[in-house]
């Protein structure tokens, strides 16, 4: 008994300092690509098509990235003649929909049901480390509850298979009023590689309403927890279209 | 005047309620049942009430036998009690029985089931020992006739009837025993005449007529190791007499015990007492672990009978304690809880036996593993139902609390006693009394859950809300059980009386102190106890209401001068407030601004929730089962089918065969043995009539031979 | 016993009816069974001679069908693969569930994906396509189903109960999840009871099925292996180098050396990894919240470590076919090394005190148990099976990418509770940084990458993963695409298993059971 006493008070401090401060330690987010300019269209049209999930758009010369698709395949980083530059941030989450987020009592203390819909694993890890003494979730009153019935906001990850639609409604339909969802990965997002298959939906929001989108193959914890800001109202919702700096996507996508 | 003016009218009533079933049409049987047994329960009711109210007795001499006694009728103080209870339960169990009839009654049933009430309150009134068992012999050969009753002709029936009777028999015999020792030892078979002479008997006659009688009437009372017919006969008895045979011939045998052993003797030994008590204690536990782990619902009352007849036992035996060791107030206390809980157990067991029946002819079913879901269909019988399971769980506001609370208080009331030994009995029995009222808790949230609440567990079950024949008796009881449980205050005045004769000191006095300005007892009250009365509380509603309070409380001993209380009344006063209070505050300034939604049950998501995915009844008293395994001791009779080089299992096929205790220590080895000396007898058995002339020859020549060496000096 | 034995035994036990072709590696040597003989031989290559079972591969050629039925020895014995071909309109083909009992579950999927029936399998039906959801004979595999017409036609059994063994009175079916606990895989559990422990266990799978295997058809080796490492991402590195090892199998590509020991670095990295989140799980499990709390931080000290390596905390977008994407540079895998390192010490550390918490070993000790026999007749792999005795790990009996040259133990107990497969995910971290540090002294100089000439043909690809060994099955196409991919992960024949463990023990051990046994729902459900 006493020796877990003198372990964990050995160990110290771990968690990091966010949100009051900026997390750089290495290895907590793999980053997504940032919009850029190639030497020509045609160089640009090359890299569109190098990636697999159709999330570079190309405009002339220009890229912008739909961070709902990037499935973290670094394509368009590694092997390639004209490489995206990639940033290593992680405050990711886009607000879907209305702004009309989960307020007041709710901002330092909120309950969160998890539902896998199909994950492959990863994301569900990252949700699982945000208990871990780094990010500890408890201290900005974020907790875990297995029933719906009190919970606040529905966190889905996964591409929702065809078998999880029942319970993934009955899970929603079963909360009660104010709620929020929260789709994780992007899977949930867009369908992530998945979108193909006849047993997936193309994201969560043909499903649900979907109030925050969060995006990443699999969105760091540091990540998900801004998106769990977000929904509470105490960080500022992010876009999930990365436009290249000083300049506007004109042309629709094909 | 009044009372011999009751007792006849119940007398014409189910005399001619006899006449008139035998020779009425079949459609009007079930009527005339019904009105003139309620009407005979009224009469009943009132004899009592007026002879415990004045306070008077009544003594009535019938015909005289000479050479043995004169049979004689006597309304005491204590049959007025029993007598009281009795009415209560008879007026809506003839209700019942009525509605229940009405379906179909045989030719002779109303009839037998009016000459039972005749005989049973011809036991209670008896005044000389010849009657009492004459009357005894006509209500065993009744109930019997009642079980056996063959409509429809069941094997079983047949044979928990036989065995009714044959320990009704053997019971009867050894209660006519004891009463033979008391006559040879007074010298009359009056009961008058036992009392007066009972201060010269010796330890011998008191140890002789106290195992004789405690184990003779315990036979009908249901006490452990004679009980082995109860279950049984209580599974073969038929709908619309099982509420009867549980609420009114179970008081019977404790009616003998008390009447022989408080009345006729008192205890000057603390043996019997202990005895009584540690038998008691064992039955009401036995009793209610099997009750916990058994799914069919009259089994389960049946085994909850035997427990609170233990419970009654041990309140008996802890006064007997207490009187033969010189304590007359903790033996009144002791004696007023035996006697509330048994006037509270045949009020609430009646109203579950009413729940049960109903349950079974509308759904069909005893077994809780295949109800479930039934408060949606019969939401009346489940209030009631409900109403009876909170009372025979001992919580308050019904009554069922009040005689657990005296019960336990009066265990601990054994600190006065001077001898270790026998405090440390009551310790342990104290200790398993309360492991008994917590089991029977336990046993019945499974019963109300899972016979009312939850899902229905086999489908194609269409059950409807029962009759008015049905909800009737129920409501009475119901309101009974509440009423007995938050006006305490009454009713242990109503037993002041009788628990005077037997102990010589006032129970009323002890637990139910009278208001202050209206007594003059208070002035020999200590200042003390006089400011903890005030503390308490105990005076709220002098002015307004009659009696004696609303508190019933005692103290402790010079030693410990404590004063222990407590008020259902007021129990009910802050529940009902508090409720009251809760709602409006939640909903004036929680929910007002809300809107209330109702959702489907969370079930985990999956598709479809099925009925085989909720709890079962032996599921939910499984651990009970596991704990106890030392005492149920069941075999495990285990076949696994499996295919395909057994990696495939397609059934798992387990049986638990559990004999109960009392059966495999004592059932079956009598049985044995008597089997074997009939057998060994058998032999005499050979048809030939000159043989059987000459064992009449031999016993005539042995008793001369005797008789003659008798008489030489 | 070898492989020319095994030939040798083979053509005189059924002389005339097996034809045995070895295939140009010399590693797996084809044989043709016609399908009466099947059950026989399989019976006497997996009882007889001990050759582990991988799994059934059933494909759909033009005018046959092609079941491909996988076993595999040491190094010795390689590969022995039974070829059972027949037309498309036959639908039957024996079972050999009486012999292999491993093979029951792949018996099911074919049956549910393929339509076809095995006779003698007392089980078929409602395994990956749950009846209340689908009818039967949807057959999603084939090349003929439409899944418009399939999701507009459905219909499902709204009168499906689950099948029920026991029969005891007073048994009842305990139904736990989809969605239960807190952060969990979505599996539906149905555990036959009577009121305290598990007689029977079911797990009902395949909720997350997102037909991957179906959904590979058609893609290019590159999206294909994008499939392979995101349907299970807590091994994507594992599952990702062995699609890349079919893909050069077919392709008979060489990957150059400094690639193959990278290969190996990052793959022991991620058992690290792996493992050292097992443990966290068990100690959650039997929350113990110090250790939960100081496992956590192992693992998530090698996600960062992962993370600042590769640049993914997962390992993704790391493999290419012939080698690796990008080029890690020296210093950085050194550091990466230094670290892990130090994660190992602060691990055995752990064990240290664990060893110790009397509480915490009650609740693993003798319970959940699997037995040799038992781990052998279902094929258990990974971690599970050592922990009963049942030692095979792929790095040994069947090498690839240069294992052969690394020096390590696998550590293997015979106990088979919970608390020696605990005990296992220690050694076995252990033994990974061991491969670590020798792959580091050992990493040469030269190129990453050599792209192959894709060519048709079809070969099968395997990796000892964190879980067990994983099998991947590649049928490339004439035009360079996928044809058919079939993916055989650990955790299905773990799953199998799953059940042996859990019954007889009360409820509150199941949790911990499942949390000793390191299951990935997504690996099995694909």
């Amino acid at each position: 008994m006493a020796q877990w006493i003198i372990n964990g008070l050995g160990t110290g401090i771990k968690t990091t300092r966010y949100p009051r401060s900026v997390e750089n330690a290495p290895g907590v987010t793999p980053g997504l690509p940032c919009g850029g300019e190639c030497s020509s269209p045609d160089a640009a049209a090359q890299l569109a098509r190098r990636c697999p999930t159709n999330a570079l758009i190309q405009s002339e010369a220009k890229i912008a990235v739909d961070y709902s698709r990037c499935v973290h395949c670094f394509r368009c980083q590694r092997e390639t003649e004209s490489p995206l530059a990639w940033q290593s941030t992680y405050e990711w989450a886009a607000a879907g929909g209305s702004l009309d987020l989960l307020d007041g009592p709710f901002r330092k203390s909120v309950h969160i049901i998890v539902v896998d819909a199909g994950d492959c694993g990863a994301c569900l890890n990252e949700v699982k480390q945000l208990n871990n003494p780094y990010y500890n979730m408890h201290r900005l009153g974020f907790f875990i509850t297995p029933t719906p019935r009190h919970a606040d906001v529905l966190l889905v990850v996964g591409p929702v298979t065809d078998h999880m639609r029942v319970a993934l409604r009955k899970v929603y339909d079963a909360m009660p009023t104010p709620k929020r969802v929260l789709a994780v990965g992007a899977c949930a997002l867009s369908g992530g590689v998945f979108a193909g298959s006849f047993v997936c939906s193309h994201g969560l929001s043909n499903i649900l309403p979907v109030d925050v989108q969060v995006p990443g193959n699999p969105p760091p914890p540091l990540a998900i927890l801004h998106g769990l800001l977000v929904a509470v109202g105490r960080k500022s919702p992010a876009s999930l279209l990365q436009t290249p700096p000083a300049a506007k996507t004109t042309s629709a996508r094909p | 005047m009044l009372i011999p003016a009751f007792l006849l009218i119940f007398f014409l009533l189910c005399g001619s309620g006899i006449l008139f079933s035998l020779f009425a049409p079949a459609s009007w049987r079930a009527g005339i049942f019904a009105w003139f047994g309620a009407g005979a329960a009224v009469a009943l009711v009132f004899a009592s009430a007026s002879a415990l109210i004045t306070g008077n007795a009544f003594h009535l001499l019938l015909w005289s036998l000479p050479g043995l006694t004169t049979l004689t009728l006597t309304l005491d103080q204590l049959s007025a009690v029993f007598l009281l209870i009795t009415g209560l339960v008879l007026f809506p169990a003839s209700i019942f029985a009525g509605s229940e009839l009405k379906i179909g009654c045989p030719q002779s049933f109303a009839a037998l089931l009016l000459g039972l009430y005749a005989a049973i309150v011809l036991i209670l009134i008896a005044g000389d020992a010849l009657l009492f068992l004459l009357a005894w012999e006509i209500m065993s050969i009744l109930c019997y006739l009642l079980i056996v009753d063959a409509r429809d002709n069941q094997f079983d029936r047949a044979s928990a009837g036989y065995l009714l009777l044959a320990m009704g028999e053997a019971g009867t015999l050894a209660a006519a025993l004891a009463f033979l020792v008391l006559a040879v030892a007074s010298g009359t078979l009056n009961f008058a005449g036992i009392k007066s002479a009972a201060a010269h008997f010796g330890p011998t006659v008191e140890w002789a007529v106290f195992l004789l009688s405690f184990f003779g009437f315990g036979v009908k009372a249901g006490l452990i190791p004679v009980n082995f017919w109860l279950p049984r006969a209580y599974l073969a008895a038929p709908r619309a007499f099982v509420p009867i045979l549980a609420g009114a011939t179970l008081n019977l045998g404790l009616y003998g015990i008390l009447r022989v052993n408080t009345d006729l003797m008192p205890a000057t030994i603390a043996g019997p007492g202990l005895i009584a008590l540690a038998v008691g204690t064992l039955s009401a536990l036995v009793g209610i672990l099997y009750a916990t782990t058994d799914n069919d619902l009259r089994m389960m009352l049946a085994h909850s009978s035997i427990e609170n007849v233990g419970i009654i036992v041990a309140g008996l035996g802890a006064g007997m304690v207490f009187i033969a060791t010189d304590h007359p107030v903790p033996a009144a206390i002791a004696f007023a809880a035996a006697l509330y809980h048994l006037m509270n157990h045949s009020l609430y067991k009646t109203l579950l036996f009413f729940g049960v029946e109903t349950v079974h002819r509308r759904a069909g079913s005893r077994d809780m593993d295949r109800l479930g879901g039934l408060i949606k269909f019969m939401p009346l019988t489940a209030l009631g139902f409900l109403v009876g399971a909170l009372s025979i769980a001992a919580l308050p506001p019904f009554n069922g609390f009040v005689s657990e609370w005296l019960t336990l208080q009066t265990m601990l009331r054994s600190s006065v006693l001077s001898s270790t030994a026998i405090k440390i009995v009551f310790a342990l029995c104290g200790a398993g009394l309360a492991l008994t009222a917590a089991l029977a808790v336990t046993c019945f949230v499974k019963v109300f859950a899972m016979t009312f609440l939850g899902m229905q567990r086999s489908e194609n079950m269409n059950s409807t809300e029962a009759g008015a024949g049905a909800l009737a008796p129920m409501a009475i009881l119901a309101v009974l059980c509440l009423l007995f449980g938050i006006l305490p205050t009454y009713i242990i005045p109503l037993l002041n009386s009788a628990l005077n004769s037997l102990t010589g000191s006032s129970v009323a006095d002890a637990l139910v102190p009278a208001f202050f300005s209206s007594s003059p007892a208070h002035a020999a009250l200590p200042p003390a106890f006089v400011s903890d009365f005030h503390n308490i509380g105990a005076q709220v509603g002098q002015s307004a209401l009659p009696g004696r309070g609303l508190v019933v409380m005692h103290r402790g001993g010079a030693a410990n001068p404590v004063v222990f209380a407590m008020s259902t009344t007021y129990m009910l006063a802050v529940l009902v407030i508090l409720l009251a209070l809760t709602f409006v505050i939640i909903r004036l300034g929680f929910t007002r601004a809300r809107r209330l939604s109702r959702r489907q049950r969370w079930d985990g998501g999956i598709r479809r929730l099925l009925p085989e995915m909720t709890y079962t009844a032996t599921g939910f008293s499984n651990p009970v089962r596991v704990i106890f395994d030392a005492v149920f001791r069941p075999t495990t009779v285990e076949d696994t089918r499996q295919t395909v080089e057994e990696h495939f299992r397609t059934a798992i096929r387990r049986e638990k065969q559990r004999e109960h205790l009392v059966d495999k220590l004592i059932f079956h080895p009598v049985e044995t043995v008597v089997m074997w000396c009939s057998r060994t007898l058998s032999f005499m058995h050979h048809g030939r009539f000159n043989a059987y002339a000459a064992y009449a020859l031999l016993t005539l020549l042995v008793v001369l031979v005797v008789f003659l060496f008798s008489q030489t000096p | 016993m070898n492989r020319s034995e095994l030939m040798q035994q083979l053509q005189r036990l059924w002389p005339g009816s097996l034809q045995c072709n070895p295939d140009a590696s010399g590693l797996t040597c084809e044989i043709h069974c016609p399908s009466e003989k099947l059950p026989e031989v399989c019976g006497q290559l997996f009882l007889q001679w001990k050759l582990s079972f991988a799994g059934l591969i059933v494909e759909e050629a033009a005018e046959e069908w092609h079941l491909r039925y996988c076993f595999y020895g040491g190094a010795a014995m390689g590969w022995v693969h039974l070829l059972v071909y027949f037309p498309l309109n036959v639908r039957t083909v024996p079972s050999i569930v009486r012999f292999v009992h491993a093979a029951d579950w792949h018996e099911r999927e074919a049956e549910d994906l393929f339509g076809l029936t095995f006779e003698g399998h007392p089980r078929l039906g409602d395994f990956i396509l749950h009846n209340d959801a689908w009818q039967e004979s949807v057959e999603p595999m084939r090349r003929r189903f439409d899944p418009q017409e399939a999701l507009r036609h459905r219909k499902p059994d709204t009168e499906w109960r689950p099948l029920r063994i026991v029969q005891e009175p007073g048994a009842f079916v305990m139904p736990i999840g989809p969605k239960y606990s807190g952060v969990t895989e979505s599996v539906h559990f149905l555990l036959e009871t009577v009121g305290e422990d598990v007689i029977r266990s079911i797990p009902r799978l395949f909720y997350k099925w997102r037909a991957v295997e179906k959904l590979a058809e058609g893609k290019s080796v590159d999206d294909c292996l994008l499939l392979a490492e995101r349907f299970a991402a807590t091994t994507a590195f594992a599952h990702g180098l062995a699609f890349c090892q079919a893909v050069e199998a077919v392709c008979s590509a060489a990957v150059p050396p400094r690639a193959r020991i990278l290969r190996v670095f990052l793959a022991e990295l991620e058992r690290l990894r792996q493992h050292a989140g097992a443990i966290q799980e068990i100690c959650e499990s039997t929350a113990l919240v110090v250790a939960n709390s100081q496992a956590g931080i192992l693992e998530e000290d090698l996600l960062r470590i992962s993370g600042e390596l590769t640049g993914h905390r997962y390992l993704f977008g790391l493999l290419s076919p012939g080698g690796l994407l990008c080029d890690l540079s020296d210093d950085a895998c050194n550091n990466c090394l230094s670290a892990s390192q130090q994660v190992l010490q602060k691990l055995l550390d752990l064990q240290k005190r664990l060893r110790v918490a009397s509480s915490f070993l009650d609740r693993l000790e003798e319970v959940g148990f699997i037995s040799l026999r038992d781990a052998t007749v279902y094929g258990l792999l990974g971690p599970v099976a050592r922990a009963s005795g049942l030692i095979g790990d792929l790095r040994k009996m069947l090498p690839y990418s240069d294992y052969q040259n690394f020096a390590f133990d696998v550590p293997s107990e015979h106990e088979g509770d919970g608390y020696a497969r605990l005990r296992i995910l220690f050694a076995e971290a252990q033994q990974s940084v061991r491969i670590m540090e020798q792959a580091i002294a050992a990493l040469p100089g030269g190129g990453i990458c050599a792209a192959p000439r894709l060519r048709p043909g079809a070969a099968l690809g395997w990796v000892e993963a964190p879980r067990g060994g994983a099998f991947h099955w590649v049928r490339l196409g004439e035009d360079g695409k996928i044809a058919r991919y079939r993916i055989i992960p650990p955790s299905f024949a773990n799953w199998h298993g799953f059940h042996l463990a859990v019954e007889k023990f009360a409820f509150q051990d199941f949790p911990i059971i499942l949390s000793t046994f390191d299951l990935s729902v997504a690996e099995n459900d694909r």
